[in-house]
């Protein structure tokens, strides 16, 4: 480590912080704040961030930038993913809010997007904590500020203290961990291989395993999962929409990213019990989000429960981890990897459609709003329809990619595995619960399409053009990734290889067979351990 | 040659019409209008300078062409570290088929833009129109240019999906809706059994490139490890979508319907391109039909049957498009006869002919239609060759190509099928010629009619010859039918340029089986043997110009100078004339055993569907909705209420797991 590479290595998250830093005191001007000024530097700024980390990937396993921090692939991907999706948000964001703390609402975006690149980077568990709570705190913000009505405030609050409590869980959780084992690092790199500081494995005893159940369920609340995930439906009915596209990708992907640092921290190599919360936790978000979704009439809390559902479905390719292979249609971390990078994008489409549109000078948010929609805006429409058709997983979708990596990778784990039987049972679930969702998606295409043909009846495009170009973008999107799916797994592909890899082999054979609570992880199959 | 630029040149062909189509959709209605046809004009023609250059670098290889498989990028995983992969095969074949494809599309598109015109106003749904064609023109390319059986069935599905979206383009007139619905539930039966036989592939060989199928059946039957039951299997269940795609019998009934869609897409999708993917198909799987005889028979009766059958048909129907339309399906049974008795060269030379006098004859009755304000029956006009002269021209030369009139470009392509046909079995070879003086006879019957005797039009038409648009595609076509036949015959440049693609398969069968073709694709390689056998090679050119140029001048006889022969034929022969004029009542037979009792199951199917099912889904689905509302109790609202469950439900996980 020397002097540069705090600056050189993070170069990206540097670009985030200067550029949010710069929006932030720019806003400050009255000048900058009546023009395009701001959106347009928070573009630049996302992008020349996007840019620095394609064009300057980590190389090699590892690499120790800065204290805590460990850059690997998991970066490089989650720098890819979190960027490209964040110059969809600044699109859709580009003209909100409309009132004058434009500055600090952009700026806030971007703090926002630096937390979850941190997120991928923390090596300590205290970085961990921190980089998560970057992610949350300008959310709270975020929220306030997206519109002048009563119902802001009330979301802003709502979230702010449940997430205040889901915090301390988390906190909480972490400092058992750190007792148990401690250490706050999580990695370390010793004779070339990247080996876990943490791994409790079959020696966890009660106090560690307090430690975790606490550490998932404060993660739980950022990826909105049953029962943390109270707040989704009203917190997303208050904030404006432009908003809540971030909040169903941001703080996701954050929370899915600590669990899966987490996850190979342990090498999944974790009790049964704990798996069977895990299954619980995702089986019942996938059925009362679906069920729930479908009693709605408002498209936003729809899509709240839908997001509640989808972290069902994403928690299933957690639990199959790199337990069943590699390859796109086995590894449960590349399945994860992929699923929540199309997540936010398909969902933040809809969202976008949601921004651009309004009657009666109010942005729309009924599901019978959108009537006549198909008539008056052909492009929009089919936009829109291939956004739900990637989150029903219908083709030509990379919905139905993500979610056939998904459930393949649940099905192809080895039958000797003392879970298989339950991760079979859990992707049936999951199935069946994609058809359920099914329903209400349709009920949305239904209404852009066929509830009217007459354009005077149709919602009323807004100015500016961000949100629809975000919109079109988002489609776009998820049509190119079914053409051309290996462009994202290509780069989550290593992914696995580093959080685990040859270091799961290697602690899994030294870890003892009398195993009361049951290690799930075994040397992988002939097969793909030879594909490494 | 090199692999880059054949790349390069087949992602160009693939995107630039695909590109010219997004933009007239895109922006079509809202920007471009009356001018999105160029958008199309110059993908589309993008795509045939492209495939010109590719046809030069393969045709420059080692002077007889090669065969290259492009990987481009890994689509899907198909599990256990198999993909199923974007590649290219590029060979002469496809060299071939891209040339045709592309430069028959530009010229049609150029057409199109003056036809799908009144005056100075384009009909509405214009942009849709062009959108359509530039799709179609991807998807055929991308057909031809697949390199595995999964590209190859996309595109044979969006190719059919195209053609169903121009046959309807007229929608609110119910008889094009009605053509549309039948042309895709027909191509539904024959794809049905296509698709069976692309998951028998699979399941047999465990991929689906072509190379890599073709490498394991010729290994399979050299160590006798590949049944050929098997293959026998595959290659009918192939053949059940090449008959539905190129309308061979049983399948055939959709393509007359079909012309209820504008003129430029019968020229384009149901005569020059689309429909001869069939014959691609079989033509490309020869290692697959060539290894079972019995798949060979069944292609050469097939083919014989529709060809002298919808000549028949031909004699007597008055619509002109419908006459080119059976004629169409006529010269595809030619091809599959070609393809049958092991004459692929010469069926694909069929196909190339074809494409050119046929699309011009298409065009011209567009032409014909355009200037009698949309009416096409032969029985309300007549006399219009002064009145539409560039038209009469170049459509008198279509119909000569066609009627194989000697020196034209159909008299080589359709006598080499004849003479091969023969060399199989005197039947094939019969019916072939009995085919093509009906051809002839049928061809001129219609020209006659439409432009000779006594001027005649409509009431209230205008009639006016066509502008530059559709003139320019028209002449540059005729030329095409005049002359392309001379790329076959008599230096056989067109065979040896095909050669390497048949050479393992239909050549070497072919000579197996002990037909001459290899001979006759050789064309007199030796000196002494020449002049032996010059009237068994040559003897059949004079006989069936002969034949030809007689039917024509019965056509005369009977249509321009003594048309009551006609009446009296029709009078003297009732039934027949009307078993003919009703096309065997093909269609009227399908209704009866097929259309009315899958009606009625559907409608007792729908009894049980309103009653017996609603009531179970209701049931069902109120599960969902009932557990839904149950659990809305508990999203009330108070953030306290909601602080509260979430710790209950971490104090229940943590219980659960310390306990359990």
């Amino acid at each position: 480590m020397n002097g540069s590479a705090w600056f050189t290595q993070l170069l990206p998250e540097w670009i985030l912080l200067i550029g949010g830093c710069l929006v932030l005191f720019l806003g400050a001007t009255r000048s900058a704040r009546s023009s395009n000024q701001l959106p347009f530097i928070s573009l630049v700024v996302v992008l020349a961030a996007l840019v620095v980390s394609v064009l300057r990937p980590v190389e090699g396993l590892a690499t120790t930038a800065a204290p805590g921090l460990l850059l690997t692939e998991l970066t490089n991907y989650v720098r890819f993913v979190a960027l490209g999706v964040g110059l969809l948000l600044a699109l859709v964001n580009w003209h909100q809010p409309i009132s004058s703390e434009r500055g600090e609402y952009l700026a806030m975006m971007l703090f926002s997007l630096l937390g979850v690149l941190l997120t991928a980077s923390a090596n300590d568990l205290l970085v961990l904590f921190f980089a998560i709570e970057l992610v949350s705190v300008p959310t709270y913000v975020l929220i306030g500020l997206s519109r002048d009505d009563s119902r802001a405030p009330e979301s802003t609050v709502k979230y702010f203290f449940l997430g205040a409590m889901a915090a301390a869980v988390l906190a909480y959780g972490l400092s058992f961990l750190y007792g148990v084992a401690g250490t706050t690092t999580m990695y370390v790199v010793r004779d070339g291989t990247l080996q876990s500081t943490l791994a409790l494995g079959a020696g966890m005893d009660g106090l560690a395993l307090i430690g975790l159940l606490l550490v998932f369920g404060g993660l739980c609340f950022k990826i909105a999962a049953v029962p943390f995930h109270f707040y989704a439906p009203d917190v997303y009915e208050g904030a404006a929409s432009p908003v809540t596209g971030l909040l169903g990708f941001v703080p996701k992907i954050a929370g899915f990213v600590a669990l899966l640092k987490i996850f190979g921290a342990m090498d999944w190599a974790l009790p049964t019990s704990f798996l069977w919360i895990v299954w619980l936790v995702a089986a019942a978000s996938m059925t009362f989000g679906n069920v729930q979704a479908l009693l709605q009439q408002n498209a936003k809390r729809v899509l709240a429960y839908s997001s509640i559902a989808h972290s069902g479905y994403m928690l299933i390719a957690l639990l199959v981890g790199p337990l069943a292979g590699a390859g796109p249609m086995r590894d449960g971390v590349l399945a994860l990897l992929f699923y929540i990078g199309i997540y936010g994008a398909m969902n933040l489409g809809v969202f976008a459609l949601l921004a651009s549109y309004q009657r009666d000078a109010k942005s729309i948010e009924l599901i019978d709003e959108f009537k006549g929609l198909a008539a008056k805006a052909p492009i929009a429409a089919l936009a829109l329809a291939a956004c739900l058709f990637s989150l029903m997983g219908f083709p030509p979708t990379a919905g139905l990619l993500g979610k056939l990596y998904i459930f393949s990778s649940a099905f192809s784990l080895d039958q000797s595995h003392a879970f298989h039987g339950p991760l079979v049972a859990l992707a049936i679930i999951g199935l069946l619960n994609s058809a359920i969702a099914a329903a209400y998606y349709l009920r949305l295409v239904a209404a852009a399409y066929m509830q009217s043909n007459d354009p005077d009846s149709a919602p009323v495009p807004k100015e500016g053009m961000g949100a629809r170009l975000g919109l079109v973008c988002c489609a776009v999107a998820m049509i190119g990734l079914f053409v051309s799916p290996m462009s994202l797994v290509r780069r989550a592909k290593p992914v696995d290889v580093v959080l685990t890899g040859n270091e799961v082999s290697t602690v899994l054979t030294a870890a003892p067979e009398d195993s009361s609570a049951v290690v799930l992880a075994k040397p992988l199959d002939s097969e793909s351990a030879s594909s490494r | 040659m090199s692999i880059e630029t054949l790349k390069a040149c087949g992602i160009i062909i693939l995107l630039a019409p695909l590109l010219g189509a997004i933009l007239a959709g895109a922006l079509g209605r809202a920007a471009l209008r009356g001018a999105t046809h160029f958008v199309v004009i110059g993908g589309v023609g993008t795509a045939a300078v492209f495939a010109f250059v590719l046809f030069g670098e393969v045709l420059g290889a080692h002077g007889e062409g090669v065969s290259e498989t492009i990987p481009i990028y890994n689509w899907l995983t198909a599990g256990g570290g198999k993909w199923f992969e974007v590649e290219f095969l590029i060979d002469p074949l496809t060299a071939v088929m891209l040339v045709t494809v592309t430069f028959i599309s530009t010229l049609v598109v150029i057409y199109s833009r003056d036809y799908m015109r009144h005056g100075d106003h384009p009909e509405s749904g214009y942009e849709r129109f062009f959108a359509y064609l530039g799709l179609f023109v991807f998807s055929m390319c991308a057909l031809v240019l697949g390199g595995n059986f999964l590209l190859l069935y996309l595109g044979w599905e969006a190719v059919g999906l195209c053609s169903y979206l121009l046959i309807g383009f007229y929608y609110p007139k119910p008889e094009a809706a009605a053509a549309a619905k039948k042309a895709f539930l027909v191509n539904r039966v024959g794809d049905f059994g296509f698709g069976l036989g692309i998951f028998l592939i699979y399941i047999t060989f465990g991929t689906l490139n072509y190379g890599a199928v073709f490498d394991a059946i010729e290994q399979g039957l050299a160590d006798g490890t590949l049944e050929t039951g098997r293959l026998t299997a595959i290659a009918l269940l192939l053949l059940c979508g090449a008959c539905g795609k190129s309308a061979q019998l049983p399948l055939h009934v959709w393509l007359p319907d079909a012309m209820e869609g504008p003129s430029p897409v019968s020229a384009l999708i149901h005569a020059a391109t689309m429909v001869t993917a069939g014959i691609y198909m079989v033509a490309r799987c020869g290692a697959i039909f060539t290894a079972s005889t019995t798949a060979m028979t069944v292609v050469a009766i097939i083919g014989a049957a529709t060809a002298f059958f919808a000549a028949t048909v031909a004699l007597t129907q008055t619509d002109m498009k419908r006459i080119l339309a059976y004629s169409t399906i006529s010269q595809l049974g030619y091809m599959f006869l070609g393809l049958g008795v092991f004459a692929a060269g010469s069926a694909v030379f069929h196909l190339f002919t074809h494409a050119f006098f046929k699309a011009l004859l298409f065009l011209g009755a567009g032409s014909v239609m355009h200037a009698m304000g949309g009416i096409i029956d032969v029985r309300q006009f007549g006399g219009l060759r002064k009145l539409l002269p560039w038209t009469f021209l170049t459509f008198m030369i279509g119909a000569l190509a066609l009627a194989g009139f000697p020196f034209t470009s159909g008299f080589f392509s359709k006598d080499e099928i004849i003479h091969h046909a023969f060399s199989a079995h005197w039947l094939f070879g019969a019916v072939g010629l009995v085919t093509a003086v009906m051809t002839a006879f049928y061809t001129f019957r219609m020209v006659f009619l439409a432009f000779f005797g006594e001027e005649r039009v409509p009431e209230g038409v205008h009639a006016h010859e066509s502008g530059p648009w559709m003139l320019f595609p028209l002449i540059v076509l005729s030329v095409g039918a005049l002359g392309v036949g001379y790329l076959g015959f008599p230096g056989h440049n067109f065979h040896h340029f095909l050669e390497p693609v048949f050479e393992k398969t239909f050549l070497a069968h072919g000579a197996h089986a002990g037909h001459a073709v290899q001979d006759a694709v050789h064309g007199g390689s030796e000196v002494a043997k020449h002049a032996a056998s010059f009237w068994s090679k040559y003897g059949l050119l004079f006989i069936s110009g002969a034949l030809s140029i007689l039917a024509i001048m019965a056509a005369w006889g009977v249509y321009g100078r003594q048309p009551w022969i006609a009446d009296m034929v029709r009078a003297s022969a009732p039934k027949a004339y009307n078993l003919l004029h009703n096309k065997y009542y093909v269609d009227e037979f399908y209704d009866r055993t097929i259309v009315r009792p899958l009606r009625t199951l559907g409608r007792i199917c729908v009894g049980l569907d309103n009653y017996l099912v609603d009531g179970l889904i209701f049931v069902i689905t109120w599960i969902p909705r009932g557990l839904g509302y149950a659990l809305s109790l508990l999203q009330r609202g108070p953030v306290q209420g909601y602080g509260l469950t979430m710790a209950l439900g971490l104090v229940l996980i943590i219980w659960f797991v310390l306990a359990g």
